[in-house]
């Protein structure tokens, strides 16, 4: 048997990622450069700016790590979407404009379900209720009835978002949450913050006025870390085990940028052992915004023979996790 | 004798017997992963909460369970067993017919709630029980809230929409609408403002 060599595109922020994966699911490379604004948040002409200026050069290195050359790729995948708008153009031009030369089919990805699935490559998870939390989502999704449905997210800020915009109020550098994570380690002192679950849903734009209010009533740094994060991640905590009740999954999925949390890690284990599922937190290097995880998920699609035409490719800044077909489970 | 009924996300429904009769002791129990002051307080807001609620939606025409005891050293409720099922099992083998007026049914139950300032909190279709005379019961109000606003009755039928989408979704079109129509049909002209909120909630919060 032949092996295949798919190279995956991610490019839907701040980050941009090439990584080359194989259809035996062997993680050859996975190269990336996030953006860092001096100050403020992500500006989407800039991040795409990064992206463009960037991109060839990642792309290059991650064939070198993986030993391979441009003739060897079998297949482009790349993040169709969600996200914004021109740094999903960037990367889709990009990925065209290689499937043309090399004369290879193109996949197009949905972002949260590939952060799902090099989850699920990765734990060998078959079924799990997954946590996905970072700069721009939070959100619970599970299986069922052929798609990936989201049954909690935020009704407002993701939590990635939310330490971002604390931490810049706090005085820190970006991405905020681990200086957050760090700091929370030194806080002991419990300040009370609304707690705020809806069903399955959560609200986290109340706790970080509390937060900033905190801040400015004097409050030492890391006693708000302390309990921004006790009280955040509890209601994340609660809103997994809702979705672990409600459809009697067996295994527990935690990945996105904020994964590499470890308090959040800690709590979810918690939320586990409490309903004897299993747990995995995806690694550090996975865990993020990267190209592996389009790429794993571009094999998967092409076995399950979806591929799509450079002139139906069209970002979807929008496209929701339950808006696709999955169609290599059944 | 105590048996377990359900592990739910915070609570343990066990069904006891008092007094020659069977009773639902619904137990908030510790979660050792929480910070310990956020998990008291959790605890005991929500079982004084929903003692208090399950009242007052009474009062405003819901049928929910009836409390007789509580424990607030223990997390404890002990109110009535409700013989039946929950809806969310007994959706899929039903006749559409029979369906949508379910659906109609919880609509104007939510409807009665929020025509009193009370959101449910919670409103999926795993807390209303079917009891064999077809009658529907409201139970869960851990989250409940009074003093309701139009955005809080806009959160609560977007969890109604969201949990037809995850849980009935290859029946959802059919039961959204029945229970809408349950809804509007009850609370009048302005439902418009309430529902119209949940459709502006479903657009937040999203990657743009």
């Amino acid at each position: 048997m032949m092996v295949l060599y798919c190279l995956g595109l991610e490019g839907t922020a701040h980050s941009f990622g090439a990584g080359i994966v194989t259809d035996e699911g062997k993680v050859l490379s996975n190269d990336w450069d996030m953006l860092k604004p001096a100050q403020g948040g992500i500006h989407p002409r800039e991040a795409s700016r990064h992206h463009s200026d960037l991109g060839p050069g990642i792309i290059h290195t991650a064939l070198e790590k993986a030993g391979i050359t441009y003739s060897d790729i079998d297949l482009i995948a790349f993040s169709r979407g969600p996200g914004l708008g021109p740094c999903l153009r960037t990367t889709a031009t990009m990925a065209r404009t290689l499937a043309l030369k090399l004369d290879v089919p193109l996949v197009d990805v949905n972002h949260c379900v590939a952060h799902i699935e090099i989850g699920c490559l990765e734990s060998e998870f078959q079924d799990p209720v997954t946590v996905y939390v970072s700069g721009g989502n939070s959100q619970v999704i599970a299986y069922a009835g052929g798609r990936f449905r989201t049954f909690g997210e935020t009704l407002d800020i993701a939590i990635g978002n939310m330490l971002d915009v604390l931490g810049r109020e706090l005085g820190m550098g970006f991405p905020a949450g681990p200086i957050v994570e760090k700091l929370a380690k030194e806080g002991s002192n419990y300040h009370n913050l609304p707690y705020s679950v809806k069903g399955m849903d959560l609200s986290y734009s109340g706790m970080l006025t509390a937060a900033k209010k905190l801040f400015s009533k004097g409050v030492p740094i890391p006693d708000i870390c302390f309990s921004v994060q006790e009280t955040a991640f509890g209601m994340l905590a609660e809103i997994a085990e809702r979705a672990i009740a409600h459809t009697k999954k067996q295994e527990l999925l935690l990945t996105g940028g904020v994964a590499r949390n470890n308090r959040l890690t800690e709590i979810l284990e918690g939320v586990s052992e409490r309903h004897g599922t299993k747990f995995h937190r995806v690694s550090p290097s996975l865990a993020g915004d990267q190209g592996a995880m389009i790429a794993w998920n571009g094999i998967l699609q092409f076995k399950a023979g979806r591929t799509i035409g450079i002139s139906d490719s069209q970002v979807l800044p929008k496209w929701r996790t339950d808006e696709q077909d999955i169609l290599w489970r059944s | 004798m105590e048996n377990i009924i359900a592990q739910g996300a915070e609570s343990i429904i066990l069904k006891t017997e008092r007094w020659n009769q069977p009773f639902v002791l619904k137990w908030r129990q510790s979660k050792p992963y929480l910070f310990k002051d956020i998990d008291l307080h959790l605890r005991k807001t929500r079982t004084s909460r929903e003692c208090k609620m399950l009242s007052v939606a009474r009062s405003l025409g819901v049928s929910t369970p009836a409390v007789y005891a509580v424990d607030l050293s223990d997390y404890t409720i002990l109110m009535d067993y409700i013989e039946g099922t929950q809806f969310k099992q007994l959706a899929s083998s039903l006749p559409e017919q029979q369906l949508k007026q379910f659906c109609f049914e919880f609509g104007r139950s939510i409807a009665l709630l929020h025509m009193g300032d009370v959101v449910h909190g919670d409103p999926t279709t795993s807390n209303v029980i079917v009891d064999s005379k077809s009658k529907l019961w409201l139970v869960d109000f851990g989250l409940s809230e009074m003093n309701a606003t139009v955005e809080m009755k806009g959160v609560d039928l977007h969890l109604i929409h969201r949990a037809l989408e995850t849980t009935h979704w290859d029946l959802q079109e059919c039961m959204l609408e029945a229970t809408i129509k349950g809804y509007s049909d009850t609370v009048g002209k302005e439902a418009n403002e309430s529902l119209s909120r949940m459709k502006e909630i479903r657009e937040r919060g999203r990657y743009h």
